[in-house]
């Protein structure tokens, strides 16, 4: 087991302890062995910056929250990471097998344990086995790996997610925005998928520009070290500089979109949101990302995930996510609230 | 008022069409002796800002200006001009009358080498009919993504991100964004709205082949259109430190009889600290476009009936 330090940021400046390194070489998504990395050098761009370019995805089975079973714990017993390995590795091979597709309407894990073309999963596939790592919950910061959610947040969250699939939908203020082809938000970007979640890192000089699959989100990061200016985004404006080989963006400028029905009331956008991002290449396939999210309208206190992202194959394309001119779903799902409601 | 009249309209649009049509085509990148800065790679550097500056957008093609894109034709007449009482020309169409001058067009040079745009005819009925369905078919209305060329001549600005095999070029409009493959990745996956796009450096040029298409995005808002075997070769120049000339050959064997060429300047944004902001017009046609779909109708929180 390869235990290397990363210094995670939060507030409060806290060195956090993680191993970040995928637990067994047959995960690994690409030919780049995770033992290379010792001897791995940050390429520069031509201009002298460190070269992030390429398609980075998250491709582990990390949860955000900790889950209840793992209670006081940040990392996960030798026997823990086994099973999680044997049960991923099952799921792609059922799924590559093209198995079970008669398990429709079990969309959960914990609903069908071994299964891996339930509704809703089939289109999702990584088509491979997903990374199994040692931290059992994305977020570090709180120690207990839990959101800190305003008692507000929290109804909204449940509200969120009593209402999913559910409705009512009487107009188009009821879908959420992602449904609405807006975007899901900046804060989980990096690691948000697996539907549409690749995101291209393009670098010129005094630019990052990530471009995110889904909702064809883009980001054009000034390096340059120019401040901060005063429009409102939905992506927020992030402004970066480079702290050795690592890149920090900070994003501020949101505009309050609290009105709108989120998928996930943590990643919704509010004109209190405030992230800072730092983006540390480890390897030639490997990246740590951190990323602490202040919100006094929706969190406690800030809170800090620590998230592994994997680059992919040199010939990994980002795909046209022309979401909202095929947006058939959500004229159906009006048509047919209002045919169900006339009909009553 | 006889400059309000059909007729006179006509005599200028051809006059302006015939100053259009004395421009010989030829290729900016090799005709104007200017060097461009190099990149760090030692190719031209093309990075910046930019956005036309003209009405090709509103149409392609040299034209007059006029009171809106949707009219109502004018009543016919019934006496001889001047013998009778006066009355209108074309006036817009109720759903914009109320934008006055801001819903008005501009008038235009054109943009097309020569001016002519060689459609079939069935393509030249087709964009005649467009055009009269304006507001109900242009892409533009709906937010959707907007195509090429059409997104390099929008009223917006872009930005020209040049990485090491990637070069990307991020518009305004709708959050659109395009990535130029300088690098070898074969066809096109599956038809798109904004196209395939693979670049090469021919000189000072930046060649860029763009393929791929869906075929239901158009040209301008004058219901210039194309198919899904539309195949676009852009060429952007720079030309001085704040221009580019950006020239797009147009073939479409399904809707033209032969390949044709637009071309214009490209002028940068000069403003300290210009950046590219957000145009996430989504949000904005959400009421024209689902408004009156669902139970309830968000703009009054009434039924809709």
């Amino acid at each position: 087991m390869d235990h290397r330090p990363v210094s995670a940021v939060s507030i409060l400046a806290v060195i956090v302890m993680l191993p970040f390194a995928p637990l067994a070489a047959q995960n690994a998504p690409t030919a780049g062995d995770p033992t290379d990395a010792r001897a791995w050098q940050q390429p520069l761009t031509p201009w002298g910056d460190p070269d992030f370019q390429g398609v980075w995805r998250y491709e582990a089975t990390i949860p955000l929250e900790r889950p209840p079973r793992y209670e006081g714990r940040a990392f996960l017993t030798d026997e823990e990471v086994a099973e999680i390995a044997r049960v991923e590795e099952e799921l792609a091979a059922n799924r590559l097998a093209g198995l079970d597709g008669a398990a429709v309407g079990r969309q959960s894990l914990e609903d069908s344990p071994i299964r891996g073309n339930e509704y809703n999963a089939f289109w999702q596939d990584h088509g491979r086995a997903r990374q199994v790592y040692r931290q059992t919950s994305l977020i570090v910061d709180p120690a207990d790996g839990k959101l800190p959610y305003t008692d507000d947040a929290r109804e909204a969250a449940a509200r969120s997610t009593a209402r999913y699939g559910v409705g009512p939908y009487e107009s188009y203020l009821d879908p959420d925005t992602g449904e609405r082809c807006l975007t899901d938000g900046v804060t989980a970007m990096m690691w948000q998928g697996p539907n549409g979640g690749h995101n291209r890192i393009v670098q010129s000089p005094g630019y990052v520009t990530i471009v995110h699959e889904e909702y064809l989100d883009r980001r054009i990061i000034p390096v340059d070290g120019r401040p901060h200016g005063g429009i409102p985004q939905w992506l927020g404006e992030s402004v970066g500089h480079w702290e050795g080989e690592t890149l920090v963006v900070e994003t501020t400028n949101f505009p309050d979109k609290t009105n709108y029905e989120w998928a996930s009331i943590w990643t919704r956008t509010s004109d209190a949101l405030h992230l800072v991002e730092r983006f540390q290449r480890v390897g030639p396939n490997a990246m740590e990302y951190t990323i602490t999210v202040e919100d006094p309208k929706t969190f406690t206190r800030p809170w800090t995930a620590a998230v592994p992202i994997t680059r992919l194959a040199d010939n990994t394309q980002i795909y046209e996510y022309a979401c909202h001119e095929g947006n058939y779903a959500l004229k159906n799902m009006l048509s047919a609230g209002r045919a169900t409601a006339e009909n009553e | 008022m006889q400059m309000g009249r059909p007729g006179a309209i006509a005599i200028v649009a051809a006059a302006v069409i015939a100053m259009a049509g004395i421009h010989a085509p030829r290729l900016w990148g090799q005709t104007t002796g200017y060097v461009a800065p190099r990149a760090t790679d030692g190719r031209p550097d093309l990075n910046g800002i930019w956005q036309a500056l003209n009405a090709a957008n509103y149409d392609l093609q040299a034209h007059p200006a006029r009171p809106a894109l949707a009219l109502m034709p004018a009543p016919p007449p019934v006496e001889p001009a001047g013998t009778g009482r006066a009355r209108t020309g074309e006036v817009p169409v109720p759903a914009v009358r109320a934008l006055g001058a801001v819903g008005g067009v501009p008038a235009g040079e054109g943009v097309v080498v020569g001016n002519e745009i060689p459609y079939q005819p069935w393509a030249a009925e087709r964009k005649q009919e467009n055009a009269e369905h304006w507001l109900e078919r242009d892409p533009e209305v709906k937010c959707f993504l907007p195509g090429v060329p059409r997104a390099t001549y929008m009223p917006y600005p872009f930005q020209i991100l040049q990485g090491t095999d990637k070069i990307l070029i991020a518009y305004e409009f709708a959050g659109a964004t395009r990535t130029i493959h300088m690098d070898d990745v074969g066809n096109s996956p599956g038809p798109t709205w904004m196209g395939w796009s693979r670049g090469r450096w021919e000189g000072e040029t930046l060649v860029v082949d763009v393929t791929g298409f869906n075929g239901q995005t158009w040209l301008d808002r004058a219901g210039n259109f194309h198919s899904d075997a539309l195949h676009v070769v852009e060429r952007y120049t720079r030309v001085s430190p704040d221009h580019l000339m950006y020239e797009a050959t147009i073939e479409d064997p399904n809707v033209f009889t032969e390949p044709w060429e637009i071309r214009m300047p490209l002028y940068r944004r000069l403003e300290d600290g210009k950046q590219l902001l957000e145009y996430e017009c989504v949000e904005f046609v959400e009421q024209l476009m689902y408004g009156d779909v669902g139970l309830v109708d968000p703009a009054t929180g009434q039924r809709n009936e």
